[in-house]
Parts: structure tokens; C-alpha cells; sequence
């Protein structure tokens, strides 16, 4: 059956095109009026772009399963991890697998931590990842003392750095990733149970998936990437500070719900938080080369997420009205 | 509506008052009701008059459309056409909320309760009629009287206290506050009862008869809702039965008996029994064997076999649904003497919540079944899944090319049909029916037992929970339960409503509804540790403190420690109005920090418009409240994206740290009365405030907002108003703190108030709040507040490094969560 391509359904089935439309819009706009952009400085917004977008995918998979289950020990997890890699590998590659080592033992421990918290005790995940996050931050004091020097690993800063054919390598794996995450969500039965625990888990329950592990699941991925997001941002910054993470909190959970996936779970699109994050990462960097003060941009990047939110609340309304509380937590199994 | 050959005498609606009463206007009529919702006609055209003093039973099955027609008449849902008229007088139904109903004198005591669980019984009573509270301290002595009043009048000798909580009553005893209630309103003209005996043991049941034909006497109208029939014919002067949206009978309740009340409410279901034949099978076939307590009554084991429907029936909530959900997963707690072989896939009639997914197409609902089976890296593949879609939806009936429709999209009776085609697909021997036919309409009803027959025909093994006893003729067998146990075992021939509803009722002389006991000493016991639990932490760290270090005990070392707690405190009191609301600020420290770089600012420099800038801000704060509650968007993100615009806007004013403290401002932390440590008296009133706030009976009603929201509502308050009032409160401590910061510091810094926003949340889960919102506790918060802010000092004292302080403050806030969650399922398994 052919069918006319009709651009608005289009554009509601595939959330993601909405911040990929608004990056061009916002790109060619710039080009127009300032002369100043090219695409050189496109492939740099990308690759700041490249490090919101892998902590953005751990970000994601949480919110997707539903009931207003978000990680706040994100950033965290991403500055003690520069820091265990300054410390493990010591800027030589010989101790790379040994970092890499660490840095999955800890993002597992982390992950599961918050899951015990979260599905285990049903803590709501905002609290329970606040207090993990609390926890890290002394990790990271701690840590802060111990580190030997600012050297990284070589590997790591290639990875973080370099460009490949104009296109930086972090870029690429970072593309990969998201292709990956959307085959994923779309096409293996993972997704599928994803989707199902997020939009009703006492349904989801009755098809026979096992909540808890696909909820524990998202929180050890989230960790998983916020920990490799922290090892390739200290390698690129050459380094660590105490405040590397924070900036992440704020604008993971607005590269999630700007890029389409809905802030009551339940659905994901990956393309769609690269693509918010690019549109992030575009709107701070020109509101700093238009000069604007810094607190002016900070109230433009909360105007903007409140936006979104109010006019996605009314488009939600439309449907079943869907409510989530900011404390729930997750149910009893039975 | 096709009206079945059983005679009944039927009078029309002009001719129904009785001979005795005077032929007034009717207060009530209601004329050609009509109400859809998507491609099901849930009221077709219903009339519906009622006479003052008149009882009216409304009787009819699950879907028929009484509490659609209800909810029309108490304002909760605008009829598609039609006009209702009280008292003669004409309603305009576009403009017609539960607020306008109440003041008609038209009360509804709802099914699903509507009270406040954390509150007292009278303080839902105060919830329910406001207007007659005194403005004194002792404000609830007036609704407690009223309470107690109302209680004894309908129950006497129920001997409920006025002063427990909602939550601490057992099921019957909250029904019995619901209805006295109610019925304590004065200039009643009509009252709704829906289902109000379900939970009620017999002589509860007949004190509220009692109480209804005593009052009915006095003009007051009722209409009766009820599954249980005699009870229906015993109180009620006329009966309405309604059938899948339309009313197929009114007339005397004289004139009515329970068997042809069924028969109307039921389909045709002599043309069910042909559709079956019983199946043979032989005890090698066993797919669900039932023991233990369960089988008790029934003195053997009951064994389900492949081929076989299994019908369940009896009351609701006498263990029907606890029999189906042990079979779906037999290895829980508390699913004893259930075994199953074979894969058991689960069709739920309570479509909204436990069937369909919201998200997702005909097919994609259709294929989770199997698919939740699967690893979970397994491929997908839609054109795989629609194949094996393809042969079930045929069977079914179920439309190929609506495979790629949204779920939603579709009727009732086709979204349950994808439902069974998802337990086809996925392919097991065992299916468990929770009441599937629930609100579908006579015909897909009609396939769906046909469909059923030949499910069963293949092999399977059906178990069937109904509500509708009349469908259940189609089973195999039935098994009746009764307050949780199988009392008896129907087969074949045996299989007749009347043998259904009179095993229903057999074991229920001797109890009443399950009384679960939550005042068990334990709980109690739990209960009040968890409550002093902030109180106890606090003395430890204080005590710690002074042994390690004397001079703290002294007048200076206390205020000196405790004046850094207290912008923290009041931070605190803000986040926990907000959580009292069930929801979270996480921008509450940077509104503090701005406030601080105002007060410092402008305030300094321009005293006039430094208190209108932070009027200002104050009113941006509630007005933010607002639009999340009135666009129904997250709270957490909302004020996460707030807390930038707090800090670009203190910023920009002031880049760096800097400014003055008016001196006004300064003297407010700088005084001291008769040597006692000002930040402590300071502490205290802050405390003694928001406790007197959270007393009043505004504090009441936020937390019955953040207990029941849908309950405030149909109590007629306004949910956007009080989130307007809510989210003011908490802007207004958030400006006393930032206030504080700045007579504290003498100056101000916009990342000042930042650190408050987490150790706020911290301070009111670790004071004793409860997450789920609606319970708050002033005094707990502050000891958590205060607390919190001593670790940092504690670990000085002890000589442990600062850089511990965060982690001490994760891991009190951790254990103390844990800790409460294990006393929680403690409580839960009592």
C-alpha cells in the first residue's frame, strides 16, 4: 500500500527529527546572519556535543523505565572516574586495561548499588542517587589527594582528541554507541521489555518480563557510560577538577527529554538526545559568541527547558492524562 | 433497548411515584443521558427520575454504565447529551463541577474511597465541609463532634476514634466514615451510595439500611449501588437495572425479585451452554494444582486440566484475584498451595492498567507476550511477529489491517480481543482470565465465550474470574469463593446463579469483611522508633560533640554551631511543603542564593524595590508551582531547569561575592535574650511555625493534596490553586533563608544557597516525611535539618577529615531509608 509521505505524522513518530530540524534551523540561521560558523566549528560543537550524548544514552535508559526514575549521581560517577584514571593509569598506556578495569568495576558496583536502592528497598531513584552521589563526592575528594599528576593516557587522549578524516574519533565511537542503543531499542526484545516496564509495570508484569532486572539494567548502564563519558572528558581536558561533572546534570536529563524521549518513560530515542545535545551544546556556545553574560545564559538554558516541558505537558495531556509523582517508587512485585 | 420476555410489571417514569407520597416535582430527573467514550457507548439515552424520600437501586453488571451515569450526576463528567434538572430547576451540564453538586445538596460516597488516608476522621471531615470550621487553635474540636455525631447516628456502637488516622482504620471501618460523611451534610437532597456495603460485615449492613429508610423518611433521596441483590430489594422503593449503557427495566422494588434481577442484568446465556461440549480429559493432563488453606473448606485438592474452563466466582475481593495472580506466579510469598505445570500467560480486564500499553500498536501489544519470553538481545522482527499474528487475530476475528492502529484506538471488546491473541501467540497451555469481559458489549461478549469453547477445544487450560455470575454457566466448573477460600466446587449442571450466588454467601454469617489488624503492638512499636529516629540521631551527634569537646555545651559553642543550620533548616521547610505534595524542588537553594544577592542588592541600596524584587521573585516561585501542576509536567526537571534561571539571574546581578547586609537584617541574628543561644530560640520558631502552619486547617488541606489528589477534587478543591499556595509557602521560606544567608554572612554569594537544595531533600526524608507525599513532620525535619549540618562539625570534632562530609551525610540519609524500608515490609506482611 503506497502512502503519501505525510511530514507531520512523520515527525511525531520519529521524535528525534524535531531536535535534528531545530540544529540545522539554528545552524544555517547563524551561518546566515554571523558568517562566523563553519564547518569546522560545527565538528567542534559535535564533539563537546559527543560527551553530553554518551552520559545523555545512560540518562535515557533510566528515564525510560517510567515512574519518574531518573540518575542524579551521574556526574558523580563521571569526575571520580577521571580522577581513578589519572591515578590508575598514570598517563601510560601499559596500565590502560587495568584503568579500563577499574573504571568497570566501579561503574558496576555503582550501578548496582543504585538499583539495590531503587528496586531492592523501592527508594525512589531520585533520592537513592542523590545519597550514591553524596558518597562519590567524598570518593572524589579522596581521590583528588591521591592523584600523582595530570597525565593521561595516550590511547585515551587519541580517542578523546584526534580526528579522523576531519570527523573527531570521539564523534565516531560516540555515534556508535547511539547506533548501537538504537538497534537496540528498536529491533532486539530488550527494547521492546524496555518500552513495556516504562509505560506499565503492572502490565508489563503480567506479559512475564522481569521488572526489576530491566530496571536494574538501565541504572548499570547509565553508570557504565557516565564512567566512560568521565575516563575520555579527563583524558580530552588533560586532566580532572572537582566540578567536571556538574554541568552533566542539568543537561543529560535536557539532552533527554529536548531529544523526544518522554520524561514519564516508556519509550527512547537515542538519535534523538544526540541530536538534543548537539542543539545544547549550540545554544551555549553561541549564546558565547554572541557575548551574552554568563548568568543570562543560564537563565536561557532553564527558560528553554521549562519551555519544552510545558508545550510536551500539553501534547502528553492530549492523551491519557499521565501523572507522575516525584517520589514514587517502585511497586511491590505482587 | 430489547426488552427479554420475563414479566415484570415495567411502569414508566410518570407512574413510578408511589400512591403515597405527594406528586412533586421529582428532585432529580435526568432525561436522555448519552456518553461515549471513543467507539463505547457507555450511557445510551438514560432517563432517570428521582422523588425526595425515594430509595433507588441501580443495579446492573460490570460496564453496564452506572458509575459512568454517577459520575455524570455528581459533575464529575459532562454527559455528550442530555440536561439534568434538580429540584426543577435546570443544570447547565457544560458548567457543572462537583464543587456546584455539593452545593446542590447531591453527595456521592464513592466505591474506590475517597478519603485521606493520612489524615484523622475528622479532619475528612473538615475536608468535606469546611465551612464549619471556627478560626481557633482547637479548630478540629468542632469537626471531631460533628464526626463522632455522624458515626453514632448511622453506626452506633461502631466506636471509631475521631482521632485516628484513615490509613490506621481496617477497610470496613474507612467505608463507615466514607458514608457518615456523607450523610452528615446538612440540606441533603441526595445521596449517592456505590457499593457502600462491599466491605461492611451483616450487622453494619443493617444499621445502614436502617439508617437510609430512617432518613429517606425526612425527604433525603438515595440511589443504592450494589452487587448484593437481597440488599438492593430490601431497601429500595424502585430498582433501575441497566444493561451495557441502557436501562432495560424500572419499576417497584416490591415487584422485583433476585432471579429475574439477574436474568435482566445478564446476557443471553441460554445460547452459551450449546457452544460447549465438555471436553474429556484424563488425570495426566493436571495444569494447575490447588492446596492448602485455600482447599480447606472444600476438604480435597482441586486439580485443573488441560481442556478445561475453570470459572471463579464469588464476591468481590474474596480471593478470586489472589488465586489467579499465585497461578501466574506460584514461587511468591504468600502464593502457598499453588503448583502449575506449564507456562501460564495472563489476559487482564482491567485493560488500562494491567493489559495494554499506552505507547503501542495492535501488533506490538499483541507480540510482547512471546517476546517477554525471549533473551533479551533476541531479534525482533515485526514482519516474523505479524506473521504469527496473522493465525490468532483471524481466530479471533480481530482485523489484520488494524495490526498497525495505536491500541487506544481501538473498542474494549478489541483491545481484549489483542489481549487473548497475545496469550495465543505466546503460545502456553495455561490462561488466566481476570474478568476479561469487563465493560465490552453484548456481541463481542457473545464471540468471546464461543472463542473461549474453542480455545479450550485445543487443549488449553482456562481459568476464569468473573464478576458477571451469568457468563460463568459457560465453564466447566466454578469454583465459588468465599473471604478468601474455595467453598465450593460447582460442576456441570450444578452450574446455575442462584447455586453461585447462594455459595457466595454461605461462610459469610460468621465473619465480617477480613479486619486487618494495623495496630498490632509491633507496628506500633516500629512506628513510634521510626518517628523519634531525627530526635534520637540529633542528641547522639550533639552528645558526641560535647564529650569530645566540653566547651560546645556551653551558651557561645551552641550558637556558634548551630547558626550555619539555620538557613539550612528553613531551606528545609520549603523543600518539605513541596514534598508534601508528593513532588521535589531542585531549585529551592539557588531561589535561596538569589534571594540572598537581592537582599544584599538591592535591598541594601533601594529598600522599597529590594522588597518588591523579591516579592517578585517570590510570586515567580508560586507561579512556577502552578504550571507544573496545572500542565501536569515533573516537578524534578521543572525546577532543576528553575534553579538556572535563580542562578543567572543572581549572576547577573552580582558576579561575585560581595554586597551588604542591611543592618536591620543583620540585628535579626544578632541579639540575645537572657543568655540563651539566639540560633537555637531562632531554630525552634522556625520550627514552631511551619508546625503551627501544618496544623492549621490550610496545612490539613495540602496534605490531603498530597495524599488523594483525585479525592480533594471531588471534594471541590481546587488542585492549580492550592499549588499555587503550596509552592507560595515554600517560596516564602525559601526567602526567609536567603534572607538568612545574608545576615549570617553580611553579604552575599548566588552559589551560597546551592548546597542547601540536596541536603534540604536529605533533611526531610532523614526528619521523617514520607516520600509518597501527604506526610510531613516539622519538628522531624528540623532535627534532620540540624543534623545534617552538625556532621560537618562532628567529623572536626572528631578529627576526621572534612572531605568525609558528604559521604557521612549519603550514608545517614542511606541507612535511615533502608532502615525504613524493611520496617515498611515489616508492616506490609502483618
Amino acid at each position: 500500500m503506497m502512502r503519501r509521505f505525510d511530514l507531520a505524522s512523520y515527525m511525531q513518530k520519529n521524535p528525534w527529527a524535531w531536535s535534528a530540524a531545530a540544529v540545522v534551523l539554528i545552524w544555517l540561521i547563524l551561518s546566515a546572519t554571523t558568517g562566523r560558523y563553519s564547518l569546522s566549528t560545527l565538528s567542534g560543537i559535535v564533539l563537546s556535543a559527543s560527551f553530553l550524548t554518551l552520559v545523555g544514552i545512560g540518562q535515557m535508559f533510566v528515564v525510560a523505565t517510567g515512574r519518574g526514575n531518573i540518575d542524579l549521581s551521574i556526574p558523580s560517577v563521571m569526575t571520580l572516574n577521571a580522577y581513578i584514571a589519572l591515578i590508575v593509569i598514570q598517563g601510560q598506556d601499559a596500565n590502560l586495561l587495568l584503568g579500563l578495569g577499574v573504571a568497570l568495576l566501579l561503574a558496576v558496583t555503582i550501578g548496582a548499588i543504585n538499583a539495590l536502592l531503587v528496586v531492592g528497598l523501592r527508594i525512589p531513584s531520585i533520592i537513592a542517587t542523590l545519597a550514591t552521589g553524596y558518597v562519590l563526592a567524598t570518593a572524589t575528594l579522596l581521590a583528588n589527594r591521591m592523584i600523582p599528576g595530570f597525565m593521561v593516557s595516550p590511547t585515551l587522549n587519541y580517542i578523546a582528541g584526534a580526528r579522523l578524516a576531519g570527523l573527531p574519533v570521539m564523534t565516531l565511537v560516540t555515534l556508535g554507541v547511539v547506533v548501537v542503543s538504537t538497534f537496540v531499542l528498536r529491533f532486539t526484545a530488550y527494547g521492546r521489555m524496555l518500552s513495556a516496564v516504562g509505560q506499565s509495570r503492572d502490565a508489563a508484569r503480567l506479559t512475564g518480563i522481569r521488572c526489576g532486572a530491566v530496571v536494574t539494567s538501565a541504572f548499570l548502564l547509565s553508570s557504565l557510560l557516565a564512567s566512560a563519558t568521565g575516563l575520555l572528558l579527563g583524558a580530552y581536558i588533560n586532566g580532572a577538577f572537582l566540578e567536571m561533572g556538574q554541568s552533566y546534570l542539568l543537561q543529560s536529563i535536557a539532552a533527554v527529554v529536548l531529544g523526544g524521549t518522554p520524561i514519564f518513560g516508556g519509550a527512547a530515542t537515542a538519535f534523538g538526545t544526540f541530536f538534543a545535545s548537539i542543539l545544547l551544546i549550540l545554544l551555549v556556545s553561541t549564546m558565547q559568541v554572541i557575548g551574552l553574560p554568563p548568568g543570562t545564559q543560564d537563565m536561557v538554558q532553564g527558560v528553554v527547558v521549562i519551555l519544552v516541558l510545558a508545550l510536551a505537558g500539553r501534547k502528553a495531556g492530549l492523551g491519557r492524562a499521565r501523572t507522575i509523582p516525584a517520589l514514587k517508587t517502585e511497586a511491590k512485585a505482587t | 433497548m430489547a426488552m427479554t420476555d420475563y414479566q415484570l410489571p415495567v411502569c414508566g417514569p410518570d407512574s413510578s411515584a408511589p400512591a403515597g407520597l405527594d406528586a412533586s416535582d421529582p428532585i432529580l430527573s435526568m432525561r436522555g443521558i448519552i456518553k461515549r467514550f471513543g467507539t463505547t457507548l457507555a450511557n445510551a439515552d438514560i432517563d432517570l427520575q428521582v422523588r425526595a424520600g425515594d430509595i433507588v437501586g441501580l443495579v446492573g453488571g460490570n460496564g453496564a454504565g452506572k458509575s459512568t451515569l454517577m459520575r455524570i450526576l455528581c459533575g464529575g463528567t459532562p454527559p455528550d447529551s442530555g440536561s439534568i434538572a434538580v429540584a426543577g430547576v435546570e443544570i447547565d451540564t457544560g458548567h457543572y463541577g462537583p464543587a456546584e453538586a455539593q452545593r446542590l445538596g447531591i453527595r456521592m460516597v464513592h466505591q474506590e474511597l475517597s478519603l485521606c488516608s493520612n489524615l484523622s476522621v475528622a479532619e475528612n471531615f473538615y475536608l468535606e465541609s469546611p465551612d464549619h470550621t471556627p478560626i481557633t487553635p482547637n479548630w478540629r474540636e468542632a469537626h471531631r463532634k460533628r464526626a463522632r455525631a455522624a458515626l453514632d447516628a448511622v453506626f452506633p456502637g461502631a466506636g471509631i476514634d475521631v482521632n485516628a488516622k484513615v490509613g490506621h482504620l481496617t477497610i470496613g471501618e474507612r467505608q463507615m466514615v466514607e458514608i457518615a460523611r456523607a450523610a452528615a451534610n446538612t440540606d441533603l437532597r441526595l445521596i449517592v451510595l456505590d457499593e457502600p456495603t462491599s466491605s461492611l460485615d451483616q450487622e453494619r449492613s443493617h444499621q445502614l439500611r436502617a439508617f437510609i429508610r430512617a432518613k429517606s423518611e425526612t425527604g433525603t433521596a438515595f440511589i443504592f449501588i450494589s452487587h448484593k441483590l437481597q440488599e438492593v430489594i430490601d431497601i429500595a422503593t424502585h430498582v433501575v437495572v441497566m444493561r451495557n449503557g441502557g436501562s432495560v427495566w424500572h419499576g417497584e422494588a416490591l415487584n422485583a425479585s433476585i432471579g429475574q434481577l439477574v436474568q435482566l442484568m445478564g446476557g443471553n446465556v441460554d445460547a452459551l451452554k450449546s457452544h460447549r461440549k465438555p471436553s474429556v480429559t484424563g488425570p495426566s493432563d493436571v495444569a494447575v494444582r490447588i492446596s492448602g488453606a485455600l482447599t480447606e473448606l472444600l476438604g480435597h485438592d482441586v486439580d485443573i486440566r488441560k481442556g478445561e474452563i475453570v470459572g471463579l466466582a464469588g464476591l468481590e475481593g474474596s480471593g478470586q484475584k489472589d488465586l489467579l495472580h499465585a497461578v501466574f506466579a506460584p514461587g511468591r510469598a504468600g502464593h502457598k498451595g499453588v503448583s502449575r505445570l506449564g507456562k501460564a500467560a495472563f489476559i487482564a480486564g482491567d485493560r488500562t492498567k494491567e493489559g495494554v500499553f499506552s505507547l503501542w500498536n495492535v501488533l506490538d501489544t499483541m507480540s510482547i507476550g512471546r517476546i517477554a519470553a525471549r533473551n533479551p538481545l533476541a531479534l525482533v522482527s515485526d514482519r516474523i511477529e505479524r506473521e504469527a499474528a496473522i493465525k490468532p487475530a483471524a481466530q479471533l476475528r480481530l482485523d489484520e489491517a488494524r495490526f498497525a492502529s495505536g491500541i487506544l484506538e481501538l473498542s474494549g471488546g478489541n483491545q481484549q480481543k489483542a489481549l487473548v491473541a497475545r496469550a495465543l501467540m505466546s503460545d502456553c497451555p495455561i490462561l488466566l482470565l481476570d474478568d476479561p469481559t469487563r465493560g465490552v458489549d453484548i456481541a463481542t461478549k457473545q464471540d468471546f465465550y464461543r472463542l473461549c469453547g474453542e480455545i479450550a477445544q485445543e487443549g488449553k487450560a482456562l481459568i476464569w474470574l468473573s464478576t458477571e455470575d451469568a457468563e460463568l454457566l459457560t465453564a466447566d466448573r466454578v469454583l465459588v469463593f468465599c473471604e478468601g477460600r474455595i467453598v465450593k466446587e460447582l460442576c456441570g449442571k450444578e452450574i446455575s446463579e442462584e447455586a453461585i450466588v447462594a455459595a457466595s454467601f454461605s461462610h459469610q454469617a460468621h465473619g465480617s469483611a477480613k479486619q486487618v489488624a494495623a495496630k498490632s503492638g509491633a507496628g506500633r512499636l516500629g512506628r513510634s522508633l521510626m518517628a523519634s529516629a531525627p530526635f534520637i540521631g540529633l542528641v547522639a551527634v550533639l552528645a558526641t560533640m560535647m564529650l569530645v569537646n566540653p566547651r560546645v555545651a556551653s551558651v557561645f559553642g551552641l550558637d556558634l554551631l548551630l547558626m550555619p543550620a539555620l538557613s539550612l533548616v528553613l531551606v528545609a521547610m520549603a523543600q518539605m511543603f513541596v514534598i508534601g505534595g508528593s513532588e521535589i524542588d531542585l531549585g529551592v537553594g539557588a531561589f535561596a542564593g538569589l534571594v540572598s544577592v537581592l537582599s544584599a542588592t538591592l535591598l541594601y541600596d533601594n529598600p522599597p524595590m529590594g522588597i518588591a524584587a523579591i516579592a517578585a521573585a517570590i510570586a515567580l516561585y508560586a507561579a512556577l508551582g502552578a504550571t507544573i501542576q496545572a500542565r501536569r509536567i515533573p516537578a524534578i526537571v521543572v525546577t532543576l531547569g528553575a534553579s538556572f534561571i535563580w542562578g543567572g539571574i543572581g549572576y547577573s546581578l552580582q558576579p561575585t561575592p560581595g554586597g551588604s547586609s542591611p543592618e536591620w537584617l543583620s540585628a535579626m541574628v544578632n541579639w540575645s535574650f537572657d543568655g540563651l543561644p539566639t540560633s537555637v530560640i531562632l531554630i525552634c520558631l522556625i520550627g514552631l511555625v511551619a508546625a503551627l502552619i501544618d496544623r492549621m486547617p490550610l496545612g490539613v488541606t495540602l496534605r490531603g493534596f498530597g495524599n488523594n489528589p483525585a479525592a480533594m477534587t471531588r471534594s471541590g478543591w481546587g488542585s492549580v490553586r492550592y499549588a499555587w499556595i503550596r509552592y507560595g509557602l515554600s517560596g516564602l521560606f525559601g526567602a526567609v533563608a536567603g534572607l538568612s544567608l545574608t545576615a549570617i554572612n553580611t553579604a552575599s554569594d548566588i552559589n551560597s544557597g546551592n548546597s542547601f537544595t540536596l541536603l534540604s531533600v536529605a533533611a526531610v526524608v532523614m526528619g521523617g516525611s514520607s516520600l509518597i507525599g501527604g506526610y510531613i513532620s516539622p519538628a522531624g525535619v528540623v532535627a534532620g535539618a540540624v543534623t545534617l549540618s552538625l556532621i560537618g562539625a562532628l567529623l572536626g570534632v572528631l578529627d576526621v577529615s572534612s572531605d568525609f562530609n558528604a559521604a557521612s551525610q549519603g550514608f545517614v540519609l542511606i541507612a535511615l531509608l533502608v532502615l525504613r524500608s524493611l520496617m515498611a515490609d515489616r508492616r506490609d506482611e502483618q
